[in-house]
């Protein structure tokens, strides 16, 4: 009888206990969940902003998949907090709102940078896992990652990030649809949404700081080539690839193959480490020696000729393909 | 005269003006002059030595050679360190248990009360000259063979040939040094992850190492496998079907490893930083006195300090536990019979979990402590001398069965790391969290895989 009368009053402390019980963290959840649905409303405001069109309610409920009436309440709730305003149809960011949508960006594209270089997650996951972590940072902690990550200016699609202070570069360049035939371009930015289109352009191969050129363009497709391979886009997806003319030290960049290319026991000479390559790995490799000038000599391979050793400044070091292919030499004629 | 603030704010704006590549042309520009001063300082002859590295280089990743070779030498070290610590081990033990009962005698003439006697040299002596004896010579013939290796410059091969394999993991290839220094020791294999240099491998690396068994958990598989497995067996079948069903367990091990590594590089661990590289240095002429320093005093005394600073305070929990009365057993016993029937849910009984759980400081002593409560001795024993007793012993009086004894294997194979394990990951990761994350990870693994077992023996014995 007492073990019952125990164990139930137990269970009630453990619901009503305030911060540690379990309706505390029910409530806790539910307001980190109406946060984040503030947050994701505000950046979608903020882009349609950047687009140049207005949001209206029935815009709004569609982006975050939420019943009308819940997103009028919603609506409703940030106007009281003064991040939004109705004008009519149309929904506009207070100067207020506008400030924390610019965070809710930063956090989203500094966690992008974050996972690519430093975690090396595959591009196509990036932003998903960034959706979800957007919400965690305070201002602070996000200055401590930027400053960690060595003050980043792009995210891993080629969009500017947001400094402290909320100021937003654009990205100069003209979509691939638009770009003139024949004329070498480099890649400066994929859109990475809608997804399907973000996966069927890193599907087919292409990534950003490429070197390209259109080959032919017709209603129904784009050719591309960097040189080696060719790439074939639907004109629908080709515009989500953003190009910009090459500098003069890009254009020297040409005619470079993959280090992992190099066949065994031949010499060759690094030009540049890939844009792709960043972070973590690309400050290794520069601290083993692999920059820029440095001659390379493909010395081992192992069983599956991955990985394979090089030697380089008088050190054997392995590296995994993946990498190799991120380095781009320049093969020595002969030995 | 500029204030901080000043100097910072022009920092800031100053690296707004940075061209983006400018880290590439720091460190670029570090080489060229490092290389200044190296064309003008060093000269270079034509080099012998660099002709016959590479030609040992070449054997040692060749398809074949570099797998015979990586084989025969870990079997041989292997092979050396168990065969070697056994005489070593006894005799280690019988210095140490002798000066026990030397002292005990002398406090017994003293007229010191039998329970000071007892927990003092009972308990906690005998605990960790137990410890002492069992982990001591393994390590010290292990650790010095293994940085023998290491010193000649061999062991990056090995992880260079076996890359593709972790890599596929999720995991460095380096991963594999440090599971074979598990064999030699969990603690230390931890401490030898610092090699990796990419922190998310190193992770990985941390909270599976335990699944390879160390020194401590052999005598156990040994002898559940040539006691039980080979039992109905004679000669020379009996040893190769004990020494078939150790390797198996090792096995299923290093499938543990890679599927855990697998698990988690892509679940909790995705997001931690993470690159691959690996350096091959030159091969070297060993230094004796530099390998007998880093492999007996970093390595074997301070991870036997560690066990120590473990064992201590189990022994007394030990020796408490069997003689505090309860009822009219003792509090050792009681204890066990609770947990039985939890036990049995798992194919193990009381005894094996109460074991596991006071002889967490290390593995060597689960057995003793599993002896002293089926014999109902006050103290650690080592039980009866022949395997047969043993046997007898398990299976008459404490219905012990085949599954007992596989299922103690399993368990022993994927339990928690040792006290001292434990310890050693909380000061390599500096973090509770991955410390606690490293015992729920294998203490859940042996719980549902010891569970499956004995379900499935159930179901069998059910069906037939």
């Amino acid at each position: 009888m007492i073990v019952w009368f125990v164990l139930v009053l137990g269970c009630i402390i453990g619901v009503v206990l305030p911060r540690i019980g379990l309706l505390a963290f029910y409530r806790t959840w539910r307001a980190t969940r109406e946060r984040e649905l503030v947050e994701d409303a505000l950046k979608y405001l903020l882009n349609r902003e950047y687009q140049g069109r207005h949001a209206t309610p029935e815009s709004l409920s569609g982006a975050l998949a939420l019943p009308r009436a819940r997103s009028m309440r919603l609506i409703e709730k940030m106007e009281a907090q003064g991040l939004l305003e109705t004008r009519g149809a149309e929904l506009h960011l207070t100067p207020e709102g506008e400030r924390w949508a610019l965070h809710v960006v930063r956090a989203h594209r500094l966690w992008e940078r974050y996972l690519a270089d430093e975690a090396r997650m595959p591009l196509a996951r990036v932003h998903d896992e960034a959706q979800r972590r957007e919400h965690t940072l305070t201002a602070a902690q996000l200055d401590e990652l930027e400053a960690a990550m060595g003050y980043p200016r792009r995210d891993p699609h080629g969009d500017p990030i947001p400094n402290r202070e909320g100021s937003l570069s654009d990205v100069a360049g003209t979509p691939l649809t638009a770009w003139p035939l024949d004329t070498p371009g480099r890649i400066v930015h994929l859109e990475d949404e809608p997804a399907i289109a973000y996966e069927q352009i890193l599907a087919v191969g292409l990534r950003l700081g490429q070197m390209v050129r259109v080959l032919e363009r017709t209603p129904e497709r784009l050719v591309l080539s960097d040189g080696e391979h060719e790439y074939r886009l639907a004109p629908a997806v080709a515009v989500n690839v953003t190009l910009a003319p090459l500098t003069e030290e890009e254009a020297a960049r040409n005619h470079t193959i993959p280090l992992s290319d190099v066949p065994l026991h031949q010499t060759a000479e690094i030009v540049a480490l890939d844009d792709a390559l960043q972070g973590f790995t690309r400050r290794r490799l520069l601290d083993l020696g692999l920059t820029p000038g440095a001659v390379v000599y493909p010395e081992l391979q192992n069983m599956f000729a991955d990985p394979r050793a090089y030697r380089v400044r008088g050190t054997l070091i392995a590296l995994r393909r993946d990498q190799a292919d991120r380095i781009w030499v320049r093969p020595h004629r002969s030995n | 005269m500029a204030t901080p603030e000043d100097v910072l704010a022009r920092a800031e704006a100053l690296r707004n003006s940075l061209p983006s590549g400018f880290r590439d042309e720091v460190v670029q520009s570090l080489y060229a002059e490092a290389e200044r001063i190296a064309r003008r300082a060093v000269k270079t002859a034509a080099d012998r030595k660099y002709d016959l590295d590479q030609r040992i280089d070449r054997l040692v990743t060749a398809p074949v050679s570099g797998l015979l070779i990586m084989l025969l030498l870990l079997t041989v070290v292997i092979w050396t360190t168990v065969s070697g610590a056994n005489v070593f081990s006894e005799m280690l033990a019988t210095v140490l248990f002798g000066f026990g009962d030397w002292a005990r005698a002398l406090f017994v003439s003293w007229g010191v009360p039998w329970w000071i006697t007892g927990f003092i040299w009972d308990g906690v002596y005998l605990c960790l000259a137990w410890v002492v004896s069992v982990m001591f010579p393994p390590m010290a013939i292990f650790f010095p063979a293994f940085t023998l290796l290491e010193d000649l410059g061999y062991l990056p091969r090995v992880a260079f040939n076996l890359d593709w394999l972790f890599r596929k993991a999720g995991a460095h290839g380096k991963q594999s040094l440090t599971m074979m220094m598990g064999f030699g020791c969990n603690a230390a294999g931890v401490v030898a992850t610092r090699v990796i240099d990419s922190p998310r491998e190193q992770l990985i690396a941390i909270l599976t190492n335990n699944f390879v068994p160390c020194n401590g958990r052999f005598p156990t598989l040994i002898m559940l496998a040539t006691i039980f497995v080979a039992a109905g067996f004679s000669g020379v079948t009996a040893s190769f079907i004990a020494a078939g069903a150790v390797v198996g367990v090792v096995l299923i091990g290093v499938a543990f490893t890679f599927f855990m590594s697998w698990l988690l590089s892509r679940t909790v661990l995705r997001g931690e930083a993470s690159a691959f590289t690996l350096e091959l240095p030159p091969y070297r002429r060993p230094n004796v006195l530099r390998i007998l320093y880093t492999s007996l005093i970093d390595r074997t005394i301070f991870v036997l300090w560690r066990a120590m600073l473990t064992a201590a305070p189990a022994g007394a929990v030990i020796w408490l536990l069997a003689n505090i009365p309860f009822g009219n057993t003792s509090l050792a016993i009681a204890i066990a019979g609770w947990l039985d029937g939890f036990g049995r849910i798992f194919g193990l009984d009381g005894v094996i979990l109460l074991a596991y759980i006071i002889a967490i400081p290390a593995n060597e002593i689960v057995v003793p402590t599993m002896m002293m409560m089926y014999t109902g001795a006050s103290m650690m024993v080592e039980g009866p001398g022949s395997s047969e007793a043993i046997r007898a012993l398990l299976v008459e009086q404490h219905g012990w069965s085949l599954l007992t004894a596989v299922n103690l294997m399993l368990f022993s194979l994927l339990h928690n790391p040792c006290g001292t394990t434990i310890l050693t990951i909380y000061k390599e990761t500096r973090s509770y969290k991955w410390a606690a994350m490293s015992v729920m990870i294998t203490l859940g693994t042996a719980f549902l895989v010891t569970f499956i077992t004995a379900s499935l023996a159930r179901l069998i014995s059910h069906l037939i």
